[in-house]
């Protein structure tokens, strides 16, 4: 068991700390000037020095991307639902769900201040709006790959529509939803801080998007990078909290989670 | 008490007995594919094991789900007369298809928990069937961890749980191999010796269909025609010896001889 | 498999060369030969009207001048474009070029168009309120992050139960909300609202106790060590320029009407007359338009170090040039 975690661990840790050393090695040769590419070293003491404000923004931030990404799964899951039972729904309505997912977030961010005022509400709005595409599609695609013979074996014996979506086809699909679920994880943390840039607080419960602009306007090159660190970090948790719900869902029954 | 007795889904069936199945100038098109079923007709009686042959894709599973509701007719009709409406049927396909993130005895017990049975009672009667195929031990394991034998007596037993009235098996074991094939066909016409209930088995094996059945149907390839009505004449009881046995070559043989005759290979 | 990897080698090295080739401008060369490049910090308003007209009335010509104007819009990182040779001058407020000098960029300061920093808040009159700390007890308050100033108000009063929100450029927000205040541009937000009706009541951050030099126009070191004269033609025409567009307005302002749809000349003309006291003062009715002391550089020096933006003061001796 020990032996097969250090063989995960080790090769990811060993790359980091090779790029991260010629990173270093690479700007202090190369005098590269320090608000253009700061080195590790310098990123590290700025997160250091700034550690309890960033760890605010982070907590503020996590708030809102993980009040979007429920609200991806949760409308993302009935959304597919509905548009899943019904071949004329789907036909109707898919392709406005792929239109809203291209629609950059940049450009809608404006819209949801006026619509939501500025806080909170509308940064998990922003993250939701950004997560849910990915939930739907994967969901869909769960429901609708279900077997025919099962299908015929509820019919067959009397199944309720009801009793076949919740006793066949969302756990068939479960393994696409867990899928969909890992996508919309990291993309809520895009969503959330961008949705910050436009409608988030600026003061007090300042989140990770607001201390980007404001390390940029700064010139503080080392701040900005230790900030996306921090945003890289929120995502990687909520993609492996995902997965962990993932694998106690599935683990069970499906090869996927089988280790 | 007598209102329990009154509605069929939740009080289970004591025994199963049997259906009689008119089958009466069927008829099926398909939109692709053309005439599936020409004309067939065909009468079961209550409680007889019959073999269905054919080559493949002449149309008998399309026949068999027509049988079991789970398709329409475009001309003639399909009977199931039984004492009490409406019959229990189950289905047996050829994969197990069970529903993987469920265990054995949550599987065996779907049936009875799509009707609504009380979950005691719908666990007793999945131990039961469970009993019934020899998996008694295997109810708390994953289907993933079954072999293709225990999976497709897993099956069975969950074809058997609601006591069906009508079991209808489409080439259920055509993916295992030889032995374990020849041990369910064993257990299968066990199954039916105890528990009374017709049988429609479809198989493309002529060595099948003559160990198990009291007769044998045989459909021509699309679209299909039944070209051959025949009694197997062999004892009710039959044992694994009885394919080495000169009276299963025998009627084996007439079995060729009556589908030359008939013009089919 | 051996041409393979020589292929993918050459392949390496072809996207190397264009990787390197395209981050560095062919600086120097073009400014030797009078073509400069000049970057704004914003859309072209009244605020660089002297630029506009140095170059329409010829002044830049006269010193054998070719300047090409690049008009920006929110974002564009002037202070990076003109430390990496992409620009040759860009306009900069005096908080950023502090600020670049901490962190180690070696750009210097020229000329200042203002005087006295345009930098206010605007709220509705309704308000009533007659100094910016009245402002800061209720509603909700547009400031862009990161910038000084709102540290400074931060630090001379608390925010206390005022909502702090992005400042998102318009106009919009104010318009249609009696308690939403934003920061503005003295010369600019204001009038825009009460084109639109609203009667806004404005506070100069620089009445507060932060005056920085705004509207700086900066250089990279190379060029006054290596172009000197170059530079000073540039601020010596833009001087005449700013002089010539004090005196009339109209012509600069209806080219740049052209490039910046969004501004109706009425806007326009009011919003050069507004700035004019902030441009001209006693000061540079002595010493020149666009002067700048070592005093209030080392003040406004001092007051980024207080409010932790920067560790060290920088030396003001090394990036305060004169042009004269």
């Amino acid at each position: 068991m020990k032996a097969k975690f250090l063989q995960t661990l080790m090769p990811p840790i060993v790359s980091l700390v090779v790029v991260l050393g010629m990173w270093e090695l690479l700007v202090r040769s190369l005098s590269v000037p320090a608000y253009l590419l700061p080195p590790p070293s310098a990123i590290l003491s700025a997160g250091l020095s700034n550690a309890t404000a960033l760890a605010l923004a982070s907590f503020t931030t996590a708030k809102s991307a993980l009040m979007g990404f429920f609200l991806s799964a949760f409308f993302g899951i009935s959304i597919a639902v509905v548009l899943g039972s019904s071949r004329v729904l789907e036909r109707s309505f898919y392709p406005y769900a792929v239109f809203l997912q291209t629609v950059p977030i940049v450009a809608i961010a404006p819209l949801l201040v006026i619509w939501f005022g500025p806080g909170q509400r509308a940064v998990s709005v922003s993250a939701f709006i950004v997560g849910v595409f990915p939930v739907v599609a994967n969901t869909l695609t769960g429901l609708r790959s279900v077997d025919p013979s099962l299908r015929d074996l509820f019919r067959l014996h009397g199944a309720s529509k009801f009793q076949t979506l919740f006793l066949l086809s969302l756990p068939h699909a479960t393994p696409s939803i867990v899928t969909g679920l890992r996508v919309a994880g990291g993309l809520s943390v895009i969503g959330a801080i961008v949705g910050e840039f436009v409608a988030g607080f600026a003061e007090g419960a300042a989140g990770l998007g607001i201390v980007v602009l404001s390390s940029y306007r700064q010139l503080r090159t080392d701040l900005l990078f230790a900030s996306v660190f921090c945003a890289s970090m929120l995502g990687l948790l909520l993609f492996g909290a995902t997965n962990w719900f993932g694998w106690r869902m599935m683990r069970k029954w499906h090869p996927s989670e089988k280790v | 008490m007598s209102d329990f007795a009154d509605s069929p889904e939740l009080h289970l069936a004591t025994t199963h007995a049997g259906v009689r199945v008119v089958i009466d100038h069927v008829v099926r098109v398909f939109p692709g594919s053309g005439l599936v079923l020409d004309d067939i007709s065909l009468d079961v009686p209550s409680g007889a094991f019959v073999a269905l042959l054919g080559p493949s894709g002449c149309g008998k599973s399309t026949l068999l789900r027509i049988i079991a509701g789970l398709d329409r007719v475009d001309r003639g009709k399909v009977c199931l007369e039984a004492p009490e409406a409406p019959p229990r049927i189950a289905y047996v396909f050829q994969d197990a298809h069970l529903l993987p993130w469920r265990s054995v005895l949550e599987n065996v017990t779907l049936p009875l928990e799509l009707l609504g049975t009380p979950k005691t009672e719908r666990r007793a009667n999945a131990r039961e069937a469970l009993a019934k195929v020899g998996l008694s031990d295997a109810e708390q394991r994953m289907p993933a961890e079954l072999s293709g034998g225990m999976k497709m007596r897993v099956s069975l037993a969950r074809a058997l749980v609601t006591r069906p009235q009508i079991l209808l098996l489409d080439e259920p074991f055509a993916a295992l191999d030889e032995i374990t094939r020849q041990k369910l066909d064993d257990e299968l016409r066990r199954l039916w010796i105890e528990h009374p209930m017709t049988v429609l088995f479809v198989t493309h094996s002529n060595a099948e269909a003559t160990y198990l059945a009291e007769r044998c149907i045989v459909l021509s390839p699309r679209p299909a025609k039944l070209v051959l009505d025949m009694p197997i004449d062999l004892p009710r009881t039959r044992h694994a010896s009885l394919r080495a046995h000169a009276s299963f070559a025998q009627v084996l043989g007439s079995l060729y001889d009556a589908l030359l005759k008939a013009g089919t290979s | 498999m051996k041409t393979m990897n020589r292929r993918l080698l050459l392949l390496f090295a072809l996207m190397s060369l264009m990787l390197t080739s395209c981050s560095r401008d062919k600086s120097g060369a073009h400014a030797t030969d009078g073509k400069v490049k000049l970057v704004l910090n914003w859309v072209p308003e009244p605020e660089f009207g002297g630029f506009y007209a140095a170059r329409d009335g010829g002044a830049y010509a006269k010193q054998n001048l070719d300047v090409e104007i690049m008009g920006g819009g929110a974002g564009v990182p002037v202070v990076q474009m003109v430390a990496s040779g992409q620009a040759d001058f860009g306009i900069a407020g005096g908080d950023e070029v502090i600020m670049a000098r901490a962190r180690g960029v070696d750009i210097v300061a020229l000329f200042a168009i203002y005087q006295t920093s345009p930098q206010g808040i605007m709220a509705h009159a309704s308000r009533k309120a007659k100094t910016i700390k009245d402002l800061l007890g209720s509603g909700t308050l547009a400031m862009e992050p990161g910038l000084p100033y709102v540290a400074y108000l931060k630090k001379q009063h608390r925010f206390d139960g005022v909502q702090i929100v992005p400042y998102d450029g318009g106009v919009a927000r104010f318009v249609n909300d009696p308690n939403f205040a934003q920061q503005c541009f003295i010369t600019s937000e204001p009038l825009a609202a009460r084109k639109k009706g609203a009667n806004p009541s404005v506070f100069l951050v620089a009445d507060e106790g932060f005056n920085p030099y705004v509207g700086v126009v900066i250089t990279r070191r190379e060029m006054v060590e290596k172009n000197k004269a170059i530079a000073i033609a540039f601020i010596h025409a833009s001087r005449e320029g700013w002089r010539s567009y004090l005196d009339d307005p109209k012509p600069a302002n209806a080219t740049m009407a052209k490039l910046n749809t969004t501004m109706d000349a009425e806007t326009f003309a009011a919003a050069a007359e507004a700035q004019k006291p902030l441009i001209e003062t006693p000061e540079t009715k002595s010493r020149g338009l666009g002067t700048m002391t070592k005093e209030r550089w080392e003040t406004l020096a001092n007051q980024l170090v207080e409010l932790n933006i920067i560790d060290k003061a920088p030396n003001v001796d090394d990036f305060l040039v004169s042009v004269d």
